[in-house]
């Protein structure tokens, strides 16, 4: 088992591919649902991220809280973050424009990082892989189990947010707001709960992107922005607002990225994200799945 | 109309517009509760203002809105709603990329949140009776059904929070004569079961047809008023909104 073939070296690829494309398409599902509700791109999502793994690193390897329960502190405090940005940095602008409130969160992001660099120094952190990191042997794959954790929970995160937008009152009522704010007020929705809300799960689920990537990837202060970017070209690739877009872009972008960085140049790897948003704003700026017959929901 | 009874709406020296714009000015109505009241006037006499300064979507900055003595005219758009004021906007404003049965079901949004189960399935039972065809196309995007379908979903969806006052800003705009009959005889039938109705219309006979007492606003001012009957036989307005004489 010395040396691989090709075909196993480029489903190796593949798996990697689908784990980084899944935390991309959790940063872009997250995106999508600040910016249905508010028409905001939240530039500070990347740092949800990074909070929560450097979150997650402090609780559960510096002071011993076990997995779970350090997962869900790290979550909640995540959680808190995201509506503190709504309440501090975004509702109290005084003059309200998209434009406005998206600088609001270029500061806000800047902020965080700072923050974190306060707290946590420069050096990036390990965390240990949920189930050891005993590689998985299959059909003469190589895998991490981290990687089928990380592809695991945002296949969760999907399938959570698809019963609460679809079953849940509060879910409606959120697509309600995206679909037409002003017979959302008419109903009685106060749209400003739902935009906290819509920040509150977007930092959550940045949250769960940070401490299933950290085992794979180290985390550190300065990670966020990337990480941004990373996941507003897959959200632009699969169509802004769309969920299945989300997932298909991140995935895309994973794909792409690993094999780039494989059989091409590794040292680019960080640009193929960045040559894919441009080519699709040149080529087809709706997206992959943005822009459909006007009748079926581009919201959800 | 009896001036005894509080009415249920009152409307006091309200003044309203858009930035530098005045789009109403001074202006004093009153609904008594169980009757239709009817607004009518030409396009941009300050209809659409004047119902959204009520139902809290743009706000006065003058005057003062009473409903069911409580004062609303600083309140919220969400909390007016939850006290049963509900609007259904110029334009139906549906929720045109999801399903009718959502659309249903977010009107009676204020009973989820209060768990009210059965108010919300009284008001689904009742408003499916009142509107066959929506029961039909429960499945559907809002988007694509027709005018009068869309103009009876924004209907429904208003009633399914139990308004004890109904607004409606011109529900036969753009609308086929047979669906606008139908509309109006919705409104009969609200009226009939006891709904307060603050009704604005383009449609001036109809709209005089179907109310008790009506207002006719000209450039943010109402110029006339009285019960609908008498205005109907009105020199003036025959000649300027019902095009006799
Ligand atoms: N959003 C707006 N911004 C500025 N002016 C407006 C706006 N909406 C309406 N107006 C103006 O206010 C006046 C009253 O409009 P409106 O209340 O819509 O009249 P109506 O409903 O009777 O047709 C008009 O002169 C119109 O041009
Ligand atoms: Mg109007």
């Amino acid at each position: 088992m010395e040396s691989f073939t090709l075909t196993q070296q480029l489903l190796q690829f593949m798996v990697t591919g689908l784990t980084i494309g899944s935390i991309y398409a959790m940063v872009a599902i997250g995106f999508n649902i600040i910016y249905n509700v508010t028409e905001v791109l939240n530039l500070a999502q990347g740092e949800f991220v990074m909070l929560g793994g450097l979150i997650m690193v402090s609780l559960h390897v510096a002071l011993g809280l076990p997995l779970v329960a350090a997962f869900a502190a790290t979550v909640a405090t995540v959680t808190v973050v995201g509506m503190l940005l709504d309440r501090l940095a975004i509702r109290p602008v005084r003059q309200p424009t998209v434009m406005s409130l998206i600088i609001a969160t270029v500061a806000a992001s800047m902020i965080f990082k700072g923050l974190a660099m306060l707290i946590w120094g420069k050096n990036p952190y390990d965390l240990p892989a949920f189930s050891g990191r005993e590689p998985i042997l299959l059909g003469g794959l190589v895998i991490q189990s981290q990687y089928l954790w990380v592809i695991g929970f945002m296949v969760l995160v999907t399938v959570l947010l698809a019963l609460f937008f679809n079953r849940t009152i509060l879910g409606k009522a959120m697509r309600a707001c995206s679909d037409n704010g002003a017979a959302a007020r008419l109903v009685g929705i106060n749209t400003q709960q739902m935009v906290l809300l819509a920040f509150a799960v977007s930092a959550a689920i940045g949250a769960v992107a940070g401490i299933t990537l950290t085992p794979i990837a180290l985390m550190d202060y300065d990670r966020g922005a990337m990480l941004a970017i990373k996941g507003f070209a897959a959200a632009i690739l699969g169509g802004l607002g769309s969920f299945p877009g989300a997932i298909l872009g991140g995935i895309i972008l994973g794909l792409i990225e690993s094999y780039g960085a494989g059989l091409l140049l590794s040292g680019y790897k960080d640009a193929y994200a960045l040559i894919v948003l441009l080519l699709v704003l040149f080529l087809r700026p709706s997206g992959i799945l943005g822009g459909m017959a006007a009748a079926r929901s581009k919201r959800v | 109309m009896s001036k005894t009874a509080a009415p249920l709406l009152a409307i006091e020296q309200l003044t309203a517009g858009y930035g530098p714009i005045t789009a109403i000015k001074g202006v004093s109505l009153a609904v008594t509760a169980g009757q239709v009241v009817s607004i009518i006037g030409a396009n941009g006499a300050g209809k659409t203002t004047l119902l959204k300064a009520v139902s809290g979507m743009n706000r006065a900055t003058r005057g003062r809105i009473v409903f069911n003595g409580r004062e609303i005219t600083r309140l919220a758009a969400d909390r007016i709603v939850s006290l049963g004021l509900s609007q259904v906007a110029e334009g139906r404003q549906i929720f045109a990329h999801m399903s009718v049965a959502d659309n249903i079901e977010l009107g009676a949004y204020l009973f989820h949140r209060q768990r009210k189960r059965q108010l919300i399935d009284e008001g689904k039972e009742a408003v499916y009776t009142m509107f066959p065809v929506l029961a039909k196309r429960a499945g559907q995007i809002a988007g694509t059904l027709s005018g009068g379908e869309q103009q009876m979903l924004a209907i429904a969806r208003a009633l399914m929070a139990r308004p004890t006052l109904l607004l409606l800003d011109e529900p036969s705009m753009g609308l086929a004569p047979l669906i606008v009959r139908d509309i109006f005889r919705t409104i009969e039938q609200l009226h009939a079961g006891g709904t307060t109705i603050l009704l604005v219309e383009q449609n001036a006979r109809a709209a005089l047809q179907v109310a008790d007492y009506a207002y006719v606003l000209e450039t943010g001012r109402v110029v006339l008023e009285g019960p609908a009957r008498q205005l109907a036989d009105d020199p003036k307005v025959k000649r300027a909104y019902l095009g006799i004489g």
